[in-house]
């Protein structure tokens, strides 16, 4: 049988291999033939690892050979942003200061993954430590979006979008603490959610915020992101990380159960909000009203302190920021500056050469936030509005299960064409609300923008540990906003044949 | 330099502590699962955590918590049901994350006390008129507790090539990370220790209470018990604290009392001749018996302390407090008072030895194997012979039989321990296996007694002049002609029956 690995979805590739009508070894050749034939284009890569790649399709070869039963994601290609530690790879976050880290142990994320019989392809580029919303802070090559090289992918989890609606692989992990996985899922026209805080373990992924950041998937169906999801919950509580919950479960049970008769809240005042391109605006109405069309009441709901999720975002994740950050320092790994004869020179200097820009910046702004007499009139103060967000989604998630919003105001936009920070980091009012407050969100692609052309991704957000109803909401807009499976048009066809 | 009793007549010292211990007892690190121990070779227990690879998480160890709740318990704290740990920023090479994970303003334990005892000649380092006294001249003073925090140690540096293994001048930093991570409990008294004895007892307390406890060998001398002095002085009748010096390198209780007394009476010398105490860290220098200056401490370090996002607040319940108090074993002063009650030991000798759990437990297996009314001979036993060597509870016990029947001298049980120690031989068998059993035969005792009066008629006429010391020498001229086995307390009776005639 002839088919081409970008149209399948990762059901499909796990049931083709148990059928034999193709191997693991066969899909691992077919995906990093795509990525051959594509990445010179899109850039989602840091590392391709195809030894690491073709040891594992061998092993579910060999297993099916044997007649044992194959692990749910047997011979699905996926790859992990370069924030994840993955034995027999660098670990490089995208920065100098780690260019030559060599993965010292596994991310538990990426373990579950590897034991639900997936093929590791290799490690995504992203924004130097996550800080970014372009990947364009890569301290190594920008990535390009698959639907229109000129412009960004969004970010930090750009790679794992741009690889994902490049059709280089099936899914990809990504980490996401202001919008970093809705937000470039939303540029490139895939599906990318952020799990409830504490459904994924956060062991082994490089921390920028911690309170903030949670691992969750890319897949180009919502079906492959919940089968994703299973698999990263599988084994319950991750003993490793203090935060972690037991959530195992299986997320495709519900998935396809009906929304008729259920609560979606949308908010007028953030569909009227200035800065929101019309045809994004657009976009939202026509999701709302197919949602409608599906059955779903559509509530008004409010959430009166989401404006404040920026100033009190960038109180409290560059301090986390500065502390997380403040091990690299290059005297155990990392970079470190040669010919310093002076502990004090040679930490200075080596963190001096090793960042790039905004990783400075933010770890400048998380050390003056914290310094004595500052602390009490930013951090604490964000900590309060913090407890007010929250409490604004729980009374909003009493009336509804699910709130619709945009994941990002604007479709991708042109490298370079926007350099203030504070522009960029405005960028994130959709997304940032949910990690402030801890609860689940999700970017399904709903259609392409009547002006641009370009793919654009309606935001679901839902109440905490709720992930299983948030993925419910998700598949019943893409039901019926046909939109499952795209490939980006530039790459769709280039190489992969199995 | 003025005596410290000259001292401290003009002037109040104001002393507080900073003590650090090390849960050694404990199997694994605060945050890991890495093993705490001394012994192995440099970075042989690493981990990602410790090391403070990317992306490793801290998991709290559960067992440390139970040890700094006991310790709060013990002390007399209030433990808190919730607290949580922060982070400590600073960037050196001993901290592999450049941040110590360790509590903020609300730690485990509360507001403690400890009633310190003070007697003896160290109880004369407080002038008199300032606290009340018993007619022997102690006095009992309440220590407050401010907090014991849970933290974690910080890796071991060596620094190679320059002098006295100091920073200043050395080659090379080696770091072993062995001890990175390592759980350590840190207690901060208030302000209300007075001398150098009250400050050495408090902490001879402390590692008492600790080793009763079970949760660290508290070992000076190695560094998994740490103190840190801080002292200042001021005029007696003043209320005003003024600026304090924080004492560093104490690695024995005599170090502590020394440091502090050297350091009381430098400060009198610095503000009596008009100069300025600086807040600054001293180092203790034991071989020169002095301090010098390490830093100036002038503005306070920013350490940017927040609550650690990896670690939730801990919410104890009230039944793992319970649990916590429940393996909280007898401690020392109860101890010490049951010795005395129902043993009927000397306060002193009571103290003493249930001090040291280890000695407590040879005390009372030894008591238990002996016949009643013994106690007190084993307690004299194991406070006066036992120390430096190693005797099992039955030979304690054996020992302490023969001695209370006056079978043997003390000088005999001297010999006698230093034989059996190391065997598993039974005392009482030795003795008769040896002839060493004094003889109280009255009869032929009486005959070496009038042997010896007859050719000490020098020593005789010396007694009936009024030298009643000369007896003793009759005893040993006795005891020798016996060839040792003679009872000298019978002998005693005996010459001074005949010496009266």
């Amino acid at each position: 049988m002839m088919a081409r690995l970008d149209t399948l979805p990762a059901r499909q590739v796990a049931a083709g291999i148990a059928a034999g009508d193709f191997t693991a070894v066969e899909v691992a050749r077919a995906s990093l033939d795509a990525i051959a034939a594509r990445d010179g284009q899109v850039q989602a890569f840091l590392q391709v690892s195809e030894e690491l790649a073709l040891a594992a399709a061998t092993r579910i070869d060999a297993a099916r050979a044997a007649g044992e039963p194959l692990p749910p994601l047997a011979g699905v290609p996926v790859a992990f942003k370069d924030n994840m530690n993955l034995l027999g790879t660098r670990t490089t976050c995208a920065s100098r200061m780690l260019e030559s880290y060599e993965s010292a142990y596994t991310a538990t994320c990426v373990q579950r993954m590897l034991d639900a019989g997936v093929i590791p392809l290799g490690k995504l580029n992203m924004d130097e430590f996550a800080f970014g919303s372009t990947t364009d802070s890569s301290a190594f090559h920008p990535t390009n979006n698959p639907w229109d090289t000129r412009r960004v992918p969004g970010g930090s989890s750009g790679g794992s979008a741009a690889a994902v609606a490049a059709g280089e692989v099936t899914v990809a992990l990504g980490s996401d603490t202001g919008g970093s996985i809705r937000q470039p899922a939303s540029l490139c026209g895939v599906v990318g959610m952020k799990p409830t805080y504490g459904v994924v373990s956060r062991y082994g992924v490089v921390a920028f915020g911690s309170s903030l950041d949670q691992v969750g998937p890319f897949g180009r169906r919502v079906e492959d992101v919940a089968l994703a999801m299973s698999a990263l919950v599988a084994g319950g509580r991750d003993r490793l990380d203090s935060t972690s919950q037991d959530c195992e479960q299986d997320y495709l049970a519900h998935l396809d159960d009906p929304i008729e008769g259920r609560a979606v809240g949308i908010i007028p005042a953030l569909l009227e909000a200035e800065g929101l391109a019309p045809e994004v605006r657009a976009a939202m109405q026509e999701a709302i009203g197919k949602l409608a069309a599906s059955g779903a009441r559509i509530v008004e709901v409010d959430l009166p302190n989401m404006a404040n999720s920026i100033a009190a975002y960038y109180a409290l994740a560059p301090c986390e920021a500065f502390s997380n950050l403040a091990r690299f320092d290059g005297v155990r790994y990392g970079y470190q500056e040669p010919g310093c004869t002076a502990l004090s020179e040679q930490l200075s200097l080596s963190r001096a050469h090793g960042f790039g820009v905004e990783a400075k910046r933010r770890q400048m702004l998380g050390a003056y936030l914290l310094s004595s007499g500052v602390y009490d009139k930013y951090y604490l103060a964000a900590q309060k509005v913090r407890t007010l967000i929250t409490a604004d989604y729980q009374r909003a998630f009493a009336q509804v299960d699910a709130i619709l919003m945009p994941s990002s105001p604007t479709v991708a936009w042109e490298h370079g064409s926007i350099s203030d920070p504070a522009a960029l980091y405005l960028s994130d009012i959709y997304t940032i609300s949910s990690n402030i407050a801890g609860n689940c969100g999700i970017s399904v692609p709903v259609c392409l923008g009547a002006q641009s052309g370009l793919p654009i991704g309606a935001q679901l957000q839902g109440r905490a540990f709720a992930d299983a109803t948030l993925l419910t909401f998700a598949r019943a807009l893409e039901r019926a906003c046909e939109m499952e499976g795209a490939v980006a048009p530039a790459c769709a066809g280039k190489g992969g044949e199995l | 330099m003025r005596r410290l009793a000259e001292v401290l007549r003009d002037w109040e010292a104001v002393i507080g502590l900073e003590v650090h211990t090390e849960l050694t007892t404990l199997e694994t690190k605060m945050f890991c699962g890495c093993r705490l121990s001394h012994d192995d070779e440099p970075n042989a227990n690493v981990c990602p955590v410790c090391l403070g690879m990317p992306g490793a998480l801290p998991v709290p160890n559960e067992r440390a918590i139970e040890s700094i709740v006991m310790a709060g318990i013990a002390t007399n704290c209030e433990i808190m049901r919730r607290s949580m740990f922060y982070r400590k920023h600073y960037f050196y090479p001993d901290m592999a994350k450049n941040f110590q994970t360790t509590q903020g303003p609300v730690a485990f334990c509360m507001h403690g006390r400890l009633d310190l005892e003070v007697s003896g000649i160290g109880a004369q380092e407080r002038p008199d008129g300032t606290t009340e006294r018993t007619a022997d001249g102690s006095y009992v003073t309440p220590i407050r507790i401010l907090r014991i925090h849970m933290e974690e140690d910080a890796a071991k540096m060596v620094h190679v090539g320059g002098g006295e293994g100091r920073i200043g001048g050395a080659s090379e930093s080696l770091v072993d990370y062995n001890r990175c991570g390592a759980p350590l409990i840190e207690l901060v008294t208030e302000p209300d220790l007075r001398t150098p004895e009250e400050a050495r007892l408090f902490m001879e307390r402390l590692r008492q209470t600790f080793l009763t406890l079970g949760i660290s060998d508290c070992s000076l001398e190695h560094g998994s018990m740490r103190c840190d002095g801080n002292v200042s002085l001021r005029r007696r009748g003043e209320t005003e604290l003024g600026t304090k010096t924080e004492m560093k390198n104490i690695n024995s209780l005599k170090s502590l009392h020394d440091a502090l007394e050297y350091e009381i009476c430098r400060q009198a010398e610095v503000l009596e001749g008009g100069g300025r105490v600086y807040q600054e860290t001293r180092h203790w220098e034991p071989s020169r018996r002095r301090t010098v200056a390490m830093r100036m401490k002038e503005t306070a370090d920013d350490y940017r302390m927040y609550p650690d996002p990896d670690l939730a607040p801990f919410d104890l319940s009230d039944e793992f407090v319970e649990r916590c108090r429940a393996r909280v074993p007898e401690l020392p002063d109860a101890k010490r008072d049951r010795y005395v009650g129902s043993f009927g030991l000397r306060r002193a000798d009571a103290a003493q030895i249930a001090g040291d759990p280890a000695v407590a437990a040879l005390f009372e297996g030894a008591v238990a194997a002996s016949r009643g009314g013994v106690a007190p001979t084993v307690a004299n036993v194991v406070v006066n012979l036992l120390p430096g060597h190693v005797l099992s509870a039955a030979q304690v016990s054996g020992l302490s039989n023969l001695l209370a029947d006056d079978a043997i001298t003390f000088a005999q049980a001297r010999e006698l321990l230093e034989i059996v120690e190391g065997t598993d031989a039974d005392p009482e068998r030795v003795v008769d296996e040896r002839g060493m059993r004094q003889s109280t035969d009255v009869g032929a005792l009486e005959t070496i007694v009038d042997e010896v009066l007859g050719r000490c008629a020098d020593q005789v006429r010396q007694y009936r002049d009024g030298n009643r010391k000369v007896v003793g020498f009759l005893v040993g001229q006795c005891m020798k002609a016996s060839k040792g086995t003679g009872n000298p307390k019978l002998f005693n009776q005996l010459l001074s029956q005949k010496l009266g005639e």
